[in-house]
């Protein structure tokens, strides 16, 4: 095991292990890139990375910075639109998906469109993009965030990417291909959904986090695994892909 | 026909206009020509917008957009979109917000001629109890009328007045050939009633009939072809020049404050006659190797045989 790693590196990890071999991932630039790339040269060489704009199985020589930068294309096995991409996506092919948020509530509902009122904002964001679609469609969705009170909240402003809804089986009474959020990686822990309330549960923290400081930095009383566990720890070899190899630059790894 | 022309001609105040591109493909020489001619009230949509909204917003050209995203990705945020959304600067706009798919999807609608499409997506969200101003038509949640029991979210055809895109070529005729991330045009633009579009290069029609298979717009929904090396940029297009990525970072540094984006709207947009002038100003300022710099690589396809 490493001891030599920063948060966002063992985030970027734990990620990575989530991915199966043969799994076909839809990606965005980021963590969520460098552990589909992590995962492909390590225990997952048959992935099939697919980004939304359309690039499906890429093999870029530079790090893009944005999901349809011109490096995608060659080498890509196949090059079409959004409706190649998210129409795959919509048939419930894909096994991951990456998701992110401005906020998160205990049923992995996520928030990209607005703090406030939906028609006077005191902020607005970015909208769903692709993550309406991915959450809806993808098989399982990873959720990378960092770990405050302001985004993990008792209910979200506005519900852009369905997660669990309201618990229970209101998700599954809608008729989704996706089957709903399977992990949320924070810079604290590791967070599960219980399988039946389909509430957010701590199943790990990280090295250094306490269970005070994920209570402190999360607005509802948030359930604590009974055999609650330390993250799993990143090996030698895969901190030394992610620095040597993947993003030497440190174009996403910017932690120290 | 230059880009002023095709502009006057073809996009009017108070028009639905679909802004062709995904982070590529997007013509930023027609874009900055619509905001010289001050055009207004315009209703633009896209699956995915970027500066090209966040500057025609703040121009004050547009009163609505249709989209699912209006961002800079891990660039940063479009400012002037947030002080329109959050402050009224220069005024108040409405948006109706979609996912990606369900706006590629109200595009096929519209370019099919079906009257709406049945998804999965956006069901559960808020999307679906919220609206700008089409109310109940935004949205709709039916049963699946073959009896699976699913409900499906059913959102209506767009069927834009005018789209514009940038594309690597076409013929004078209007046949216009893309490669590389496609986004949402060509569906965004081919449910528009009309389109126009700027080209690196103008090439023959024996040229585009040799390699049919790449032309995504048929010369008979063309109204004007126009000739615009580097109309893409900042942005990219596969085979001639890549993304320009310290330009986008500056844009987003520069136009936090209304201030700082007035100032690049100046430099870039107003202080410039069309899209030479445009280069050459950028070439001025950040010198000839810079521009050279984002030249694409020469990667060859090799050709196929289509013959018979």
């Amino acid at each position: 095991m490493s001891e030599d790693f920063t948060l966002q590196e063992l985030q970027t990890v734990i990620a990575a292990r989530e991915i199966k071999n043969g799994d076909m991932v839809l990606i965005g630039t980021g963590l969520p890139l460098l552990a589909a790339r992590l995962a492909q040269m390590t225990h997952a060489p048959d992935m099939v990375s697919i980004y939304e704009s359309g690039a499906i199985d890429t093999k870029p020589k530079i790090l893009p910075l944005s999901i349809s930068e011109t490096c995608l294309i060659p080498g890509a096995a196949m090059v079409g639109g959004l409706l190649e991409a998210l129409g795959l996506v919509h048939a419930g092919d894909l096994d991951i998906g990456f998701l992110g948020g401005a906020q998160i509530d205990m049923y992995g509902n996520l928030n990209s469109h607005v703090i406030g009122d939906y028609h006077n904002p005191t902020v607005r964001f970015a909208g769903s993009g692709g993550a309406n679609d991915i959450a809806s469609g993808c098989q399982r969705t990873i959720i990378i965030m960092p770990h405050t009170k302001r985004r993990f909240v008792k209910k979200v402003d506005f519900i852009t990417t369905p997660g669990y809804l309201t618990g229970r089986d209101s998700r599954d009474r809608l008729g989704f291909p996706g089957k709903g959020p399977a992990l949320v990686v924070s810079n604290l822990g590791v967070m599960r959904f219980e399988p039946e309330s389909k509430e957010m549960y701590v199943e790990s923290l990280h090295p250094g986090a306490s269970i005070d400081q994920i209570k402190e930095n999360t607005d509802w009383d948030i359930k604590i695994a009974d055999q609650l566990k330390e993250s799993t720890l990143p090996t030698v070899e895969e901190i030394r892909i992610l620095r040597h190899e993947l993003d030497p630059d440190r174009l996403f790894l910017r932690e120290k | 026909m230059t880009a002023k022309e095709a502009v006057s001609r073809f996009i009017q105040d108070g028009q639905t206009v679909t802004v062709g591109g995904f982070w590529h493909a997007i013509s930023y020489a027609l874009t900055h020509e619509i905001i010289r001619q001050g055009k207004k009230h315009l209703t633009i949509c896209a699956a995915g917008f970027n500066e090209q909204a966040d500057q025609m917003i703040g121009a004050g050209c547009v009163d609505r957009v249709v989209t699912s995203y209006l961002w800079l990705e891990v660039f940063g945020p479009t400012y002037a979109f947030r002080r329109a959304m959050e402050k009224g600067i220069p005024h108040k706009i409405e948006i109706e917000d979609y996912s990606n798919f369900s706006m590629t999807m109200r595009f096929m609608a519209g370019a099919l001629g079906i009257p709406y499409i049945p998804l999965n997506s956006l069901k559960g969200s808020d999307m679906m109890n919220y609206s700008a101003w089409m109310g109940d038509n935004k949205v709709k949640l039916v049963e699946d009328p073959f009896g699976s029991g699913v409900q499906h979210a059913l959102v209506p055809a767009l069927k834009p007045d005018v789209g514009y895109l940038h594309a690597q070529r076409a013929d004078e005729e209007g046949n216009v050939q893309l490669w590389g991330t496609l986004g949402d045009s060509p569906w965004s633009v081919r449910a528009c009633k009309k389109i126009i579009v700027s080209v690196e290069e103008i090439v023959s029609r024996e040229d585009i009939g040799k390699d049919p298979n790449r032309t995504v717009i048929p010369a008979y929904k063309v109204a004007a072809v126009v000739k615009e090396p580097y109309g893409a940029h900042p942005k990219g297009t596969q085979g001639y020049y890549r993304e320009d990525r310290e330009f986008l970072f500056d844009y987003v540094k520069r136009t936090k404050t209304e201030e700082g984006w007035k100032e690049f709207m100046d430099e870039w947009v107003y202080g410039v006659k069309d899209r030479t002038e445009y280069i050459e100003k950028f070439i001025a300022k950040y010198g000839y190797k810079k521009h050279l710099d984002l030249k694409a690589e020469s990667m060859q396809s090799g050709s196929v045989n289509y013959g018979y």
